[in-house]
């Protein structure tokens, strides 16, 4: 690790000054995952911005908007009465992800911000665009058992990235539609969570739509129409602690047997949680049955582009979507 | 390697350096002085004379600190690349708590911070200024084990006992956080602390007796 | 005949004597002793899976304050047992052990090649990251599939006529081709790694110029011992190797690895006490796996299900300078009543490190093959998965033509098809479901050979009449300390909290390895008849003087003025090795629960039976096939070390990508002995544990998701996308 300053801001503007205001320096949460880079030298700030103790934690509801802080942790949001009652999803996604542990540690913003997982960014040894632009994509010719099949770069991959986000929340805000709040040198700003993740193309290493200094203070979820016709399915490689091979989210809004609306989202096959939009709008409308699910789970799949070890997740992401349907319609 | 049956033997340390060059002389003519044996005193421990602050204060090279360790305060100052883990490892030598992986992926550095059970690996020591810190080492007062310690005892819920620290935390927490109700409940909970020697069966025997035992955790 | 034993009502039950400080954190491991002026090293391993360095820039590095030396080939003092490195260098030829910073050759990626020493960790740890290598590549072969047709038999075994591993044949050998029913298939097992919990770790201390002080983490201090004099040509006994608690290992501790001989090395350049523990990435090319396998079964059988021949080929993964041989095939030869056998193995050399034995070596690979090949069989034939196996029980050893020394394995079968409920089990796949989920039960048998080596132990009781026993054996996990207390607890008839029993020093009196299944056989042994000579002398001595019906054994020590009472007895084999066929025996059960959806397996049930002869202390001995069980799920369904082969390097080199399991993938797990003394094998009827554990859980597991959805599959690890 390279020597840093550490630093504790008296306030949000401080931080947000250490950091607007110097080359190298970092934020840091719960820094599950920054700890982890600076340890392997893939991150090295020279200043360290402790914001943890910034009044960011609050849970809180307001014209029907659930604002969940930046900086309330994984655990609590998961534990918390507003966000059981309302956004049952969001509860299953959060449990499902890391360990416990982790889970007190990680925060809401750093969540949503954090790395790829794919081991050839972790490992120096090998090429990797989102470490190094233009040194190649070791996934795309390599092993891509855990990699993207959706949001693949259109022209040469191998110039961009095929890693997949790893979060569980997220993909469960996203299928809410959630909002995040931004702080920076402007003030703040609002964009809708799709809007932080950025497609690899050719500069992979720039993974999240932030400007320097900018800084996530809460996440803004509109008012659910779900209910309980949520579902959250995970597979993974053992029965816990591991990230996904596949994940969905799946919230419909039912009216007796119909379907008003549907969100679905998926996990671990794309660089950020993957809506399908034409299979919520297919599902809108219709009454909910078998038939109808598994036509939406064929539909799923459309444009999905795996690799040499990655095309059971095609598979997989069509039996996931039909059985979350299922259960979240509660016809299962 | 093996003999005729195929057993595994005992390395055969005769032939371990296999197919030798020549011998050479020994590298170092020098004599050697005898290395210290002795236990090192704590010189991190210095203290700082001065009220313990609202903000961790120093540079890129140390940073002054004071946190309660195991029901202690200790102002500490510590290189601000620390981690929680190594402070209490290397420089205060509380090393019940265990470096299993030092990437947040085995549990075996799981502590309580301000109660919370969170793994040392991943923290930096100067983010603990000001808080409580509770390690394995903390959790039994004197000679009398903790429930949760004892129940490890009785139901052989390790072999090497590396992971162990780490396991009894988690299950502490376990009890204390309501997460006790059922053998499915507790492995969900108790997922974060891995363990190779497979003593799981066990140690969900010992969390599930010492629930029913009502005794307070 | 047969006994269960049940833990609370039975004394040979203790609980572990060093459970108080493994639960109170005050247990040493290997890097936890304290040094003033400890140094701390941290290793920089190769990127590159072969070719040579040509340049290490180290400036920057070492300008990083508290850096007090970066070692590698172009400045190490040298260890003097590896002798002088050829100019220009010649790649080692096979044979010879991994020599740490000898030359610039590069013979696997991860491969140790320099050494940051600081006053601090982070300092040792930022300094390793400045420094910066070159190579020269040259090509690399790390691909076991692509490079099968290299495979060779090792000359080795060619030149020993002795060899197990000479191709093997008896009976006809056309009898397959003459069976009326046969099945021919491939297994495959992927690398595997052991990873205890505990990193590798060593603490080097040089005393003086030729002694030296190691506390190091491996399963032998007396091998330890003799490798580390032998590298630094220096006397046996001025080496002393401190090993008392050990965080697991597996097999990974069996050798003394180079990450050791490079402390050692440091400590001895700064003369200052050194300390290295490996991260977890390096645990993946540092200290052994278990190889790659691939193994080719083909049986056949009459119409009963009666064994008419067993060909089985295995060719297993080695370095490119060291050979390394397992037992993979071996079992084939003894595990059925088949007259008919022949087998192969053969070694493939890659760019890869050396690997080693892993728990239930080469069983644990050879018996997935044999046991899944079985099933196979028995299902063609629609017989009852147990009921084949129970036809063509073996009653005697057929190759080497010896009555078993003694064999419950008939016992164990019953006990566990009993506890399990087998008769339950429908014999149609995918014939059994719950909750939209597939079940399937499957089973396999176990064995592992008896090991048993010279070892000595030294009994002393003091004047209190409390009694310190001692050997210098191991204690990796099983509980050896406890198991050697209740030993000699009850030969002494005394409590056995006034027992305390030392190990993990290699000043000791000789004692193996912790390996192969020995500890319990050999060094159970010889505590026993150290035991049995000290109680002698104590009875001897009781009946000279008056009053001896009463007197206790402090009393006899007072009598006769003696401050204590001292023997040391070695036990090794006798004639019997020869006269019987010794093995461990077992059988596990298992259900399975496949999602149709996810394609993923859970395990939700495991009964595990063993004959091991005498349970010597039933607590540990559970605990450990516990274990060996879990180690099994991990086997069959998730561990699996993945290489880019472009690069000759794992992409599987933390525990988020190599996966073991986690307490929500293991269910409980019933264990059941049969408990009957083997009396051939050694004083204390007991046989080896640790391995048989293991042996034959993944091949159960494969069968039950057989049994559960139809298919077979024959490449571990069984994961999602091979089911859906």
């Amino acid at each position: 690790m390279k020597p840093f300053l550490y630093i504790r801001p008296k306030n949000l503007k401080e931080a947000i000054d250490a950091v607007s205001f110097h080359p190298q320096a970092s934020f840091i949460a719960g820094g599950t995952n920054l700890l982890d880079l600076m340890k392997r030298g893939l991150a090295f700030p020279e200043k360290l911005v402790d914001i943890n103790h910034l009044p960011l934690k609050k849970i809180e509801q307001k014209r029907g908007i659930l604002r969940i802080g930046a900086l309330a942790l994984n655990s609590d949001v998961a534990r918390h009465k507003l966000v059981n009652d309302q956004h049952p999803l969001l509860v299953q996604a959060i449990n499902e992800g890391a360990s416990g542990q982790l889970r007190n540690m990680a925060t809401t913003g750093g969540n949503l911000l954090q790395q790829t997982r794919c081991p050839y960014f972790y490992d120096t040894a090998f090429p990797c665009n989102r470490r190094q632009p233009g040194s190649g994509c070791s996934a795309v010719n390599g092993i891509n058992r855990h990699h993207a099949i959706f949001g693949v770069d259109e022209g040469d991959p191998d110039q961009s990235c095929i890693a997949v986000h790893s979060s569980d929340m997220s993909v469960a805000l996203v299928a809410l539609d959630a909002e995040i709040v931004i702080a920076g040198q402007n003030g703040e700003r609002k964009v809708p969570l799709t809007g932080l993740y950025r497609a690899p193309g050719n500069r992979p290493n720039l993974s999240a739509n932030l400007d320097k200094g900018e800084l996530i203070t809460a996440v803004e979820i509109p008012d659910s129409r779900y209910g309980k016709n949520v579902h959250y399915l995970k597979v993974r490689d053992r029965a816990s602690y591991a990230f996904a091979l596949v994940s969905a989210a799946v919230a419909l809004d039912m009216r007796g047997n119909s379907i008003s609306s549907a969100s679905i989202s998926l996990g671990g096959v794309a660089y950020m949680p993957w809506r399908l939009p034409t299979v919520e709008k297919f599902l809108t409308g219709q009454p909910a049955n078998d038939a109808l699910f598994k036509q939406a789970a064929d539909m799923s799949v459309a444009g999905a582009r795996p690799f040499k070890h990655n095309a059971y997740k095609v598979k997989l992401v069509r039996n996931v979507i039909y059985e979350s349907l299922k259960t979240a319609a509660g016809i299962a | 390697m093996a003999d005729e049956h195929g057993n595994v033997p005992q390395y055969p340390d005769e032939n371990f350096f296999g197919n030798l060059l020549e011998d050479r002389r020994l590298f170092l003519k020098q004599t050697m002085a005898i290395a210290g044996l002795t236990l090192t005193p704590i010189s991190f421990l210095k203290a700082t004379g001065q009220e313990e602050d609202e903000l961790p204060v120093g540079d890129e090279e140390k940073v002054q600190l004071t946190i309660q360790i195991n029901g202690k305060r200790r102002k500490l100052s510590v290189d601000p690349r620390t981690t929680t883990l190594d402070l209490l490892r290397e420089k205060l030598l509380l090393t019940g708590t265990k470096k299993g992986c030092d990437f947040g992926q085995c549990g075996a550095c799981t502590i309580f911070i301000d109660g919370q059970r969170l793994l040392s690996c991943l923290s930096l020591a100067v983010m603990q200024h000001g808080k409580k810190i509770t390690t394995i080492e903390g959790l039994h007062q004197g000679e009398s084990l903790h429930p949760m310690q004892e129940a490890f005892v009785k139901h052989d819920s390790f072999q090497c006992g590396y992971c162990t620290p780490g396991q009894i935390m988690s299950a502490v927490s376990c009890i204390r956080e309501g997460c006790a109700g059922s053998e499915d409940e507790i492995r969900s909970y108790m997922s974060g602390n891995l363990c190779r020697c497979g003593a799981y069966p066990n140690i969900v025997s010992a969390i599930l007796d010492v629930k029913s035992s009502g005794q307070k955790v | 005949m047969i006994k269960q034993i049940d833990t609370t009502s039975e004394n040979n039950s203790l609980d572990r004597v060093d459970g108080r400080v493994k639960v109170t954190g005050t247990a040493t491991y290997s890097a936890e002793y304290s040094f003033a002026n400890l140094v701390h090293a941290v290793l920089i391993t190769s990127t590159i899976a072969k070719g040579h360095i040509t340049q290490i820039d180290s400036k920057e590095a070492e300008t990083i304050s508290g850096v007090l030396a970066i070692v590698s080939h172009l400045n190490s003092p040298g260890v003097p047992g590896y002798g002088t490195a050829k100019q220009p260098p010649e790649r080692a030829g096979m044979g010879t052990s991994f020599r740490v910073f000898y030359d610039s050759l590069i013979y696997f990626s991860g491969q140790p090649i320099a050494m940051v020493l600081a006053e601090t960790l982070e300092q040792a740890n930022y300094a390793a990251s400045l420094v910066k290598v070159t190579y020269h590549i040259e090509k690399h072969q790390t691909n076991f599939e692509e490079n099968l047709s290299k495979a060779y038999i090792s000359p080795g075994v060619l030149r020993n006529k002795n060899s197990p591993f000479q191709d093997y044949i008896r009976g006809d050998r056309d009898a397959l081709d003459k069976s009326k029913f046969k099945i021919e298939a491939t297994y495959t097992i992927p690398t595997q790694h052991h990873q205890p919990m505990e990193p590798h770790a060593i603490i080097a201390v040089w005393e003086a110029a030729d002694k030296l002080t190691v506390y190091d983490k491996n399963q032998g201090v007396k091998s330890a011992q003799g490798n580390l004099a032998q590298a630094f040509k220096i006397p046996r006994e001025n080496v002393k190797v401190n090993a008392q608690f050990i965080g697991g290992a597996f097999g990974s501790g069996i050798r003394v690895w180079p990450h050791t001989v490079a402390a050692v090395l440091a400590a001895k350049m700064l003369n200052r006490p050194v300390k290295l523990v490996l991260g977890r990435e390096l645990m993946f090319s540092s200290v052994g796996y278990r190889p790659y396998t691939v193994q080719k079964v083909s049986m056949g059988a009459d119409s009963d299900g009666l064994l008419t021949a067993i060909v089985h080929e295995g060719i297993g993964q080695t370095s490119s300078y060291e050979e390394h041989l397992e037992r993979t095939i071996l079992a084939s030869r003894v595990m059925y009543d088949c007259p008919n056998v022949s087998t192969k193995y053969r070694l493939l050399s890659l760019d890869a490190n050396t690997p080693t034995w892993m728990r239930g070596p080469g069983d644990a690979s050879g018996m997935f093959a044999l046991e899944c090949a079985l099933d196979e069989l028995a299902f063609d034939l629609k017989i009852d998965p147990l009921t084949m196996r129970l036809r063509n029980y073996a009653n005697h050893d057929l190759e080497r033509n010896l009555p078993w020394s003694a064999k419950g394995l008939k016992e164990c079968y019953e006990l566990g098809a009993e506890k399990f409920g087998w008769k339950n089990r429908s014999h149609e796949v995918r014939s059994m479901r719950k909750d939209g989920m597939l079940i399937g039960y499957g089973m396999a048998s176990s064995l592992y050979g008896f090991h048993r080596h010279p070892s000595k132990a030294r009994v002393v009781m003091l004047a209190n009449g409390t009694v310190i026993v001692q050997s210098a054996t191991m204690d990796i996990g099983p509980g050896t300390g406890t198991a050697m207390t209740s030993i000699a607890a009850r030969v002494l008839g005394i409590s056995p909290d006034k027992i305390r029993f030392e190990l993990g020093d290699s000043s000791l009196p000789d004692a193996p390895g912790q390996n192969g299944s020995s500890t319990i056989p050999s060094v159970g042994a010889a505590v026993h008849v150290a035991c049995e000579a000290l109680k002698k002398k104590l009875t001897e001595l009781g009946d000279a003087m008056p009053g001896s019906d009463t007197a206790s054994y402090a009393d006899i020590l007072k009598f006769h003025k003696l401050p204590e009472l001292e023997v040391t007895e070695e036990s090794r084999s006798g004639p019997e090795r020869d006269q019987y066929s010794m093995y461990s025996f077992g059988c596990h059960f298992v259900e399975v629960h496949v999602s149709l959806v996810t394609g993923e397996t859970r395990v939700k049930r495991v009964v595990t039976c063993a004959d091991v002869g005498k349970i010597i202390n039933y607590k540990t001995a559970r605990s450990q096939s516990i274990g060996g069980v879990v180690g099994g799920i991990g086997m069959a369904l998730m561990e699996e070390s993945v290489m880019d082969h472009r690069y000759g390097r794992y992409v599987t080199s933390d525990f988020a990508s190599y996966h073991i399991p986690v307490h929500s993938d293991i269910p409980q797990i019933d264990v059941l002995y049969v408990d009957k003394a083997d009396t051939l094998a050694n004083p204390i009827g007991a046989k080896g544990l640790g391995e048989i554990a293991i042996v034959g859980v993944a091949a159960a597991v494969a069968n039950a998701v057989f049994h559960a959805t139809g298919k077979r599959i024959r490449s571990l690890p069984i994961n999602v996308e091979k089911l859906i």
